[in-house]
């Protein structure tokens, strides 16, 4: 039976504040394509504004149920999730050389990004289970295990950003646990062993992106004309931006994927300091509302959930806009709420759904 | 939270300095000075002879390029282009036109300006804004146009080339190796392209460099082709078609190969018109093709080794075997002729060999039978492929004595007397008859026959050797070898073959006159020449050179081949006359002192 009580705690704000990003990233597709011959990308902001229609459909069916039925099955979306990934990698449709997408029905569509709430999910269920032993480290070890498993299938697609970010969800809700510095010790350490590991499973272009990132100079064609022009844009824009429309530099095609891991930069350069200001200070709303529906949560499950659902906001929100201003390597991580992208939208969409559910039954036992 | 704040911070301490502090620095970036992208073509590798002789390089072209953003003034700009490079107005709006969808991206408008050209526009350069001239390396062919077939030409990546898979990493108009050597190692020729990220002002003009990717050259490859040998060929080879191929018997090293009609690689180097490429193309004569290992001919007169090696091992035949001939010979009531009107008499069978006797032959072929000679054929490496490797190859045809499809006519005697002199279903490349010389030569090891030597990058690494490879032993005695070379050296000193003697060099060989008969036209016509061959090597003791000639509708093996094997020799064994043993076992030393 639905309870008339749920409408009343439902968080009418934080819903309409999704709503004001997605619209406005539509725009801003819109915008960054305006002056693009090419017919595929002048109808982007249309597909984006219909994978928004379906986004919102998605964080209302996301409030209904009860969150705690998702409990149950989170060991089967992880595993269902892992699945998808080996099938991508065996037939994935490849996209820009990587092999990211499978295509259900006509519809393109990326399991990475959907393994990152499963992995939320997972290892908020796990945590939950184990909530009696979490303080020996031995409970760490499978966690820890997957998530390296499930961030180097990731890699090999190959999609280093989301491989990152899915470590970086995993580290921080452990970190978030409480879980004591000597724990964490190892994981540095292994951290330190494995990362020259790492370097030799990536990709020549993912390997040379890094290395621009250290030294500019060592390709200008490449990753650091990415950096450089969109540098270039966010700096044009000054204090006031120079309005809608009118972003000359991500307009014209000196900033490629403008549209996707780059928007943040034709924002910054149509808005300015002041328009890129009020957008982070969005997402600083949303994250902090997210940490603090953790909190208020009526359980142990619930708070891991929401803890992580922010984290991974927080981490996606810092690394994506953080590259465009040069201040990260280019990793291919969009922008939550705004990039183009309907797996990424959906994806987004359902964790905050799921905030939502949380928040609505917080007295609710 | 704490994370978030600083996180936060970061993000906004950044923003500050870029937005509010470099603000300014950038908003001129963007507007005033923009910077562009374009790519800086690595030039090709060079293909050298095996003495480190060029026979493909580079020359710088000027090509003409418009950025249609920059183009302030199409209207005029077209005019002026069109006044200079002499093409129609509309010509030029349309391509400028295409380059609308993106309007920062150089589009080349005309490639290889000639020197006129370029003059007149750097004197107009005012007049033209966004119209830039840039330098690129082009193919370049020092020793003219030899072995054109050989080395094969280059070109712009093709539209359907460019929908396939094996494609993908091409950009459209980037340059290709598209047949023979330039095609098959293209990976290693075509180095790796750099880039430059250049400013410009409003109006397209370089202001600075801001970083340069350098272009890596491409490897250069050694070819196992003597430049000396290969032009000798082509000298002596001038007016006819056909093919020359020299190899080294004891290694398969390709040392010349020359196909005729041929085509002007510079033409590919250089503009080619749609309307000369399809002249090239439909080209009834195929200028193409590698007649060498693409094309086949009936063997005519050179299969009678094949069937001489056959009955001598089987038994059939001994040297002593005499047969008489009379001109003519009669299968029940069929009559086929020989050459000679009146006939060579009763002859053995190194005489038979020596005079090309075609009454001998068909006698001999009968009573060794044709399966006994399509076995030997077969394992000469008679209709199969040499394994050369330059795209695609003939593998010829063999006699199949027992049809397998019904309906077909059953094999009969007559089929078997015409088989023995090379006509009807034996089919054969040049290569293939060379790989069989050279086995005959060597006793009896088939080589697969090669075209480079090795692979050697910019900076002097060798990435690639290629060694001989014995690809099989032919089971044959090694008496019916010598008996065979002995004969072939009668060929050239008494017998069809005089006119490739060269003195002081004992050459063996064997002449063929292959009959052009057209399908469904019993008898040739008067005016189809039938085609040449001539199949040898040298010197006969010690085998170091073997060439194979075929001039395609060129009458007697004797008369028209012979002699341009005679040239091919000249040219290899020139210095070394009357010494030609240290030949090639001399370059040989050479080599291995470069690879220490």
């Amino acid at each position: 039976m639905f309870d008339r009580r749920l409408l009343t705690y439902f968080d009418w704000g934080f819903a309409c504040t999704i709503l004001g990003m997605g619209c406005l990233g539509v725009l801003s597709i819109y915008s960054a394509n305006a002056l693009t011959t090419s017919p595929f990308r002048q109808t982007l902001h249309l597909r984006q504004l219909t994978w928004l229609a379906a986004g919102l459909v998605v964080l209302f069916l996301a409030c209904t149920g009860s969150y705690r039925n998702l409990s149950r099955f989170a060991y089967v979306i992880f595993g269902a999730s892992m699945l998808m990934l080996l099938v991508v990698l065996v037939l994935g449709k490849t996209g820009l050389g990587a092999q990211r997408w499978i295509r259900i029905g006509g519809i393109a569509f990326q399991p990475s990004e959907f393994m990152k709430l499963s992995l939320v999910l997972f290892l908020a269920r796990y945590f939950d289970d184990h909530r009696e032993t979490l303080h020996q480290p031995k409970t760490m070890l499978l966690p820890a295990g997957l998530t390296l498993l499930t961030a180097l299938l990731v890699l090999k697609q190959p999609d280093l950003g989301t491989a990152l970010l899915l470590v970086f969800i995993s580290l921080s809700m452990m970190l978030l646990l409480g879980l004591h510095w000597r724990y964490l010790l190892p994981l540095a350490i292994g951290g330190g062993v494995l990362t020259p590991l790492m370097w030799t499973l990536l990709k020549d272009y993912q390997r040379r992106r890094i290395l621009v990132f250290l030294n500019p100079e060592l390709d200008p064609l490449g990753a650091s004309y990415h950096i450089a022009q969109s540098k270039i844009a966010v700096g044009s824009g000054g204090a006031f931006g120079k309005g809608w429309l009118a972003a000359s530099q991500s307009q014209l095609n000196f900033l490629p994927m403008n549209h996707t891991d780059f928007l943040f930069a034709v924002l910054a350069e149509q808005w300015g300091f002041v328009g890129s200001l009020l957008v982070l200070l969005v997402y600083v709303y949303l994250i902090t509302r997210g940490f603090q529906i953790a909190m208020e949560s009526a359980d142990f499950f619930a708070s891991l959930l929401a803890t992580g659902i922010s984290a991974m906001l927080a981490i996606q929100v810092f690394i994506n806009v953080a590259m465009v201003l040069g201040l990260l390597p280019v990793v291919g991580i969009p922008l939550p709420l705004l990039s183009y992208g309907g797996s990424s939208l959906l994806t987004t969409m359902l964790s905050l759904g799921l905030l939502l559910n949380i928040h609505m039954r917080r007295f609710m036992y | 939270m704490v994370c978030v704040g600083i996180g936060c911070l970061i993000l906004l301490l950044r923003l500050w300095y870029l937005q509010i502090l470099e603000g300014d620095r950038y908003l001129t970036l963007s507007t005033n000075n923009r910077l562009r992208l374009r790519v800086v073509e690595a030039p090709r590798g060079f293909i050298l002879d095996r003495n480190g002789e060029a026979m493909v390089e580079n020359r710088p072209t000027f090509d003409l390029y418009a950025t249609p953003e920059d183009v302030t003034n199409p209207a005029e700009v077209t005019g002026v282009l069109a006044d200079i490079l002499q093409i129609p107005a509309s010509e030029i709006e349309a391509r400028l036109a295409e380059g609308r969808t993106r309007p920062y991206q150089p589009l080349l408008l005309r490639k290889d300006l000639d020197e006129a050209m370029m003059v007149a526009v750097e004197e107009r350069r005012i007049d033209l804004p966004g119209i830039n001239l840039r330098i690129r390396p082009v193919r370049a062919y020092p020793s003219g146009g030899t072995a054109a077939n050989l080395l094969g030409y280059v070109s712009e990546v093709n539209q359907s080339q460019l929908q396939r898979e094996e494609y993908r990493n091409f950009r459209p108009g980037e340059n290709l190796g598209q047949s023979g050597v330039e095609r098959r190692y293209d990976a290693f020729i075509r180095g790796v392209d750099g880039g430059e990220q250049i400013e410009v002002d409003a109006r397209g003009r370089t202001l600075r460099l801001v970083n340069r990717d350098e272009p890596q050259s491409g490897s250069n490859v050694f070819l196992t082709i003597d430049r000396k040998i290969q032009e000798a060929a082509e000298a002596a080879f001038i007016g006819k078609k056909g093919t020359v191929v020299a190899m080294n018997p004891t290694t398969g090293e390709i040392l010349a190969m020359v196909s005729r009609p041929s085509f002007d690689p510079n033409l590919f180097a250089q503009r080619l018109s749609g309307e000369e490429w399809r002249r090239i193309a439909t080209d009834t004569s195929h200028p193409l093709q590698n007649r060498a290992f693409q094309a086949q001919y009936p063997p005519g007169s050179i299969f009678k080794l094949i069937v001489a090696i056959a009955g001598l091992e089987s038994g059939a035949l001994t040297p002593e075997t005499r047969f008489n001939c009379s001109g003519q010979f009669y299968l029940g009531n069929v009559k086929f002729d020989d050459w000679k009107k009146g006939g060579h008499g009763t002859l053995d069978l190194r005489r038979a060999i020596v005079n090309s006797c075609n009454v001998y032959f068909y006698q001999a072929g009968l009573r060794v039978g044709i399966d006994e000679i399509v076995r030997v054929s077969r394992a000469f490496g008679l209709g199969e492929p040499p394994g050369l490797g330059l795209g695609d190859e003939a593998k010829g045809n063999l006699p199949n004595p027992q049809p397998k499809r019904r309906g077909q006519p059953n094999w009969t005697a007559g089929n078997t007397v015409i088989a023995s002199i090379g006509q009807g279903m034996v089919v054969t490349s040049p290569m293939q008859i060379l790989a069989m010389v050279s086995a005959i030569a060597n006793g009896g090891t088939i080589y697969r026959p090669f075209v480079v030597k090795k692979i050697v990058s910019l900076s002097g690494d060798v990435l690639e050797v290629y060694e001989p490879e014995a690809m099989r032993q032919v089971n044959v005695n090694p008496e019916t070898l010598a008996f065979m070379r002995q004969a072939m050296l009668g060929v050239v000193n008494e017998g069809t073959g005089q006119r490739s003697k060269v003195p002081g060099l004992p050459i063996g060989g064997k002449t063929g006159t292959a009959q052009v008969v057209k399908k469904g036209e019993e008898k040739r016509s008067a005016d189809v020449k039938d085609h040449a061959w001539f199949a040898s090597f040298a010197p006969v003791d010690n085998p170091q050179l073997a060439v194979v000639v075929l001039v395609e509708n060129g009458g007697f093996g004797g008369a028209v081949a012979a002699p341009v094997a005679k040239a091919v020799y000249e040219a290899a064994f020139k210095d070394r006359l009357p010494g030609a043993r240290q030949a090639i076992v001399e370059s040989k030393e050479v080599e291995d002192e470069e690879e220490d």
